[in-house]
């Protein structure tokens, strides 16, 4: 393993399968300004279609066109919940906000629906994904406005729906924790809808790009530096690494993480995002917040979803479960 | 930000009513009167037989004594081996020193924390008897802790132990103790160790973390108590010093390379918070291995005085997963299904 960077942590060896599987399946296509359209050709070829991911699963599904921001196109969204759910259920579902992964720039509302199938299977949940826009065609806020959005018709539409408004929560991951990260933190400044909690796996939070393990993974592992890079040169362009950037589109750069919601963060502690996210974890702590922070040794960005049988992926997907268990309850 | 703003990380809502019972029956503080009081009290974590904790887990206890360190006092260890256990079985082994804050605390009081991991995983399990701060101070602890590590090495083959796979464990004091002897086997070419599993680790001498100062006056391990734990264990001058050696305060280390693979848990509200995220984190920075995990909401020890809350059979359920991973241990059939 040689990168450009420091010595980075080795991989778990059971995940080194799954890592060479992701990379060719995911990442076949180096990802840099001039590579992006032809990163999402490849995208649209490996996420599968809702019946596809569905199958013969218990869980319905719905396309709908919601109110887009102010000034702003309306915004698509699919609803998941469990078959027979739509007539309202004993006791109002919790409820989920999925944002999809993909650097900003990559992927579909569909690249996140696997989540929300398996919560509505396990917690019953009714989910939404969210199609928002992607940069560069739309560089930020565009991205965290679309899903904020959509937040606010989901609690709005609470009661249609059948979800317990005092139980919902955000979830997302990579980009994906990125926007769920930058939902709390405009809910929290607009005075919005009261998050339970807000699901930060692997979250891509930082602009600067400039922590020990950001250098650790220049040139090797999944979803690298120089990815990272393009994706946040096409979100921010010329106000990337300045004093511009709102922590709405980049939450790293808040000052302030007090008052947020309960965060669960996961991370590999052989990836990029590795250190932003403990120190994400830090300072909602430093504040008197609620977060709980898993770092899995020698896991790659991602690695839970491509290496699902290895032991610390289990362990990864039991420790999330178990955080949904306390939340969900509360 | 100033002490007066510093908000404390709020407790866990299932185990927040065991801080507030303590609360009704304030502890006296830690000092050097009230010490023969506190190693006394068993009242937390009442004292254990071991042949009864082994019997109710259909594993064997053996007490023994060891050689201590040069010019010290023997050790006692207390050895928990699967039934029928042989000296031709080559099973992974598991030290374990106990927590108390390098003041207070025995073995017995950790007896069941090591053996339901015999009883789980098949190992043998060792757990250390070593002397207390401050009528022992730096480094007879530490010095106590390496001798049992090394001798549970040099014996692998009587003891039916794969040398390679040998872990040192503990809890708070029981954690800095364990990352210590990591460092020392380390620097002084000692025993290979597989692996350094470190709960809530007491790890920094300074008391400069926000954490630190967040549970000043509440939780189980408090920062008084903690202030007094290193004055006992360094003495006044080097109590809260950056020059404190390294083996007493493992935060002290230059260097954290070369260490082997650490996993690292702590309770989010919780005053080791930082210094062990901290740890970590400089792992992480040399390319070493290790894993952390930081519950919601967790006070000091919250496996041990709330054994059945989720935040405790989750947190329980990711060490062995790490255990095992370590270890090469197979998961069960039918985990995580």
């Amino acid at each position: 393993m040689t990168g450009r960077g420091p010595a980075p942590v080795p991989y778990d060896s059971e995940l080194e399968p799954g890592l060479a599987f992701f990379l060719d399946l995911v990442e076949q296509i180096p990802l840099r300004a001039e590579t992006i359209l032809a990163n999402r050709e490849h995208f649209a070829t490996i996420i599968q279609p809702m019946s596809t991911q569905v199958g013969e699963l218990p869980v319905e599904w719905e396309d709908r066109v919601i109110p887009g921001p102010e000034g702003a196109p309306d915004v698509a969204i699919t609803i998941v919940r469990p078959a027979g759910s739509a007539g309202g259920a004993p006791r109002p579902a919790p409820g989920v906000l999925g944002i999809h992964g993909g650097g900003y720039v990559l992927g579909t509302r569909f690249f996140g629906t696997g989540e929300l199938i398996d919560l509505a299977l396990r917690y019953g949940t009714v989910g939404i994904a969210v199609e928002y826009r992607l940069a560069p065609e739309h560089p930020a806020p565009a991205q965290v406005e679309d899903c904020y959005a959509a937040l606010e018709w989901f609690a709005a539409n609470a009661v249609e729906l059948g979800i317990d408004p005092d139980r919902i929560i955000v979830s997302g991951a990579s980009a994906g924790g990125g926007l769920a990260a930058a939902v709390s933190l405009v809910a929290r400044d607009r005075g919005g809808p009261a998050l339970a909690g807000q699901l930060l796996n692997t979250p891509m939070i930082d602009d600067r790009n400039d922590t020990v393990s950001a250098h650790q993974y220049d040139g090797i592992g999944a979803w690298d530096r120089n990815n990272n890079d393009t994706g946040w040169n096409a979100m921010l362009g010329a106000d990337r690494g300045t004093d511009r950037v709102s922590p709405h589109t980049a939450p790293a750069r808040a000052a302030d993480l007090g008052g947020l919601p309960p965060a669960f963060i996961e991370v590999g502690s052989a990836e990029v995002f590795r250190d932003e996210a403990t120190d994400y974890a830090l300072r909602i702590w430093a504040a008197g917040g609620r977060a709980e922070l898993h770092v899995w040794s020698g896991a790659y960005h991602g690695f839970s979803g491509f290496s699902p049988d290895a032991i610390v992926s289990h362990a990864a997907i039991s420790a999330r479960d178990s955080w949904l268990r306390r939340v969900f309850a509360g | 930000m100033t002490d007066a703003v510093l908000r404390p990380v709020p407790f866990d809502p299932e185990i927040a009513p065991i801080i507030e019972a303590m609360a009704t029956e304030p502890q006296p503080a830690m000092t050097e009167e009230t010490l023969p009081l506190m190693r006394g009290s068993d009242t937390a974590f009442p004292a254990a037989d071991a042949a009864l904790v082994a019997r109710e887990r259909g594993i064997e206890a053996e007490e023994r004594r060891i050689p201590g360190p040069a010019g010290a006092p023997e050790l006692e260890l207390t050895l928990f081996r699967p039934v029928e256990h042989s000296a031709a079985a080559s099973v992974p082994a598991i030290v374990n020193i106990h927590g108390g804050g390098m003041i207070v605390g025995h073995r017995s009081w950790e007896h069941a924390r090591i053996a339901d991991l015999v009883e789980e995983l098949g190992v043998v399990g060792v757990n250390v008897e070593y002397r207390l701060a401050p009528e022992h101070p730096f480094p007879a602890g530490v010095d106590d802790n390496y001798t049992a590590v090394a001798w549970v090495a040099a014996h692998a083959a009587e003891l039916g132990v794969d040398a390679s796979r040998i872990v040192v464990m503990g809890g708070s004091a029981g954690g800095g103790f364990s990352a210590a002897v990591a460092l020392m086997a380390r620097d002084r070419g000692g025993p290979a160790l597989a692996g350094q599993l470190l709960l809530c680790p007491m790890l920094d001498n300074t008391n400069t973390s926000v954490a630190s100062r967040q549970y000043d006056g509440i939780g189980t391990w408090q920062r008084e108590a903690n202030l007094f734990a290193w004055r006992c264990v360094l003495g006044e001058e080097l109590a809260g010093s950056p020059e404190a050696p390294a083996y007493a305060a493992p935060s002290r280390a230059d260097d954290l390379s070369g260490l082997p693979p650490a996993f690292i848990e702590v309770g989010a509200a919780e005053m080791f918070r930082d210094e062990d995220v901290d740890y970590a984190s400089r792992i992480w920075a040399t390319g070493g291995q290790a894993e952390l995990h930081v519950w919601q909401g967790g006070f000091h020890g919250f496996d041990m005085y709330a054994p059945e809350a989720e935040i405790t059979k989750a947190a329980l359920a990711t060490r062995v997963s790490w255990l095992r991973r370590i270890l090469g241990l197979a998961a069960p059939m039918g985990d995580n299904e």
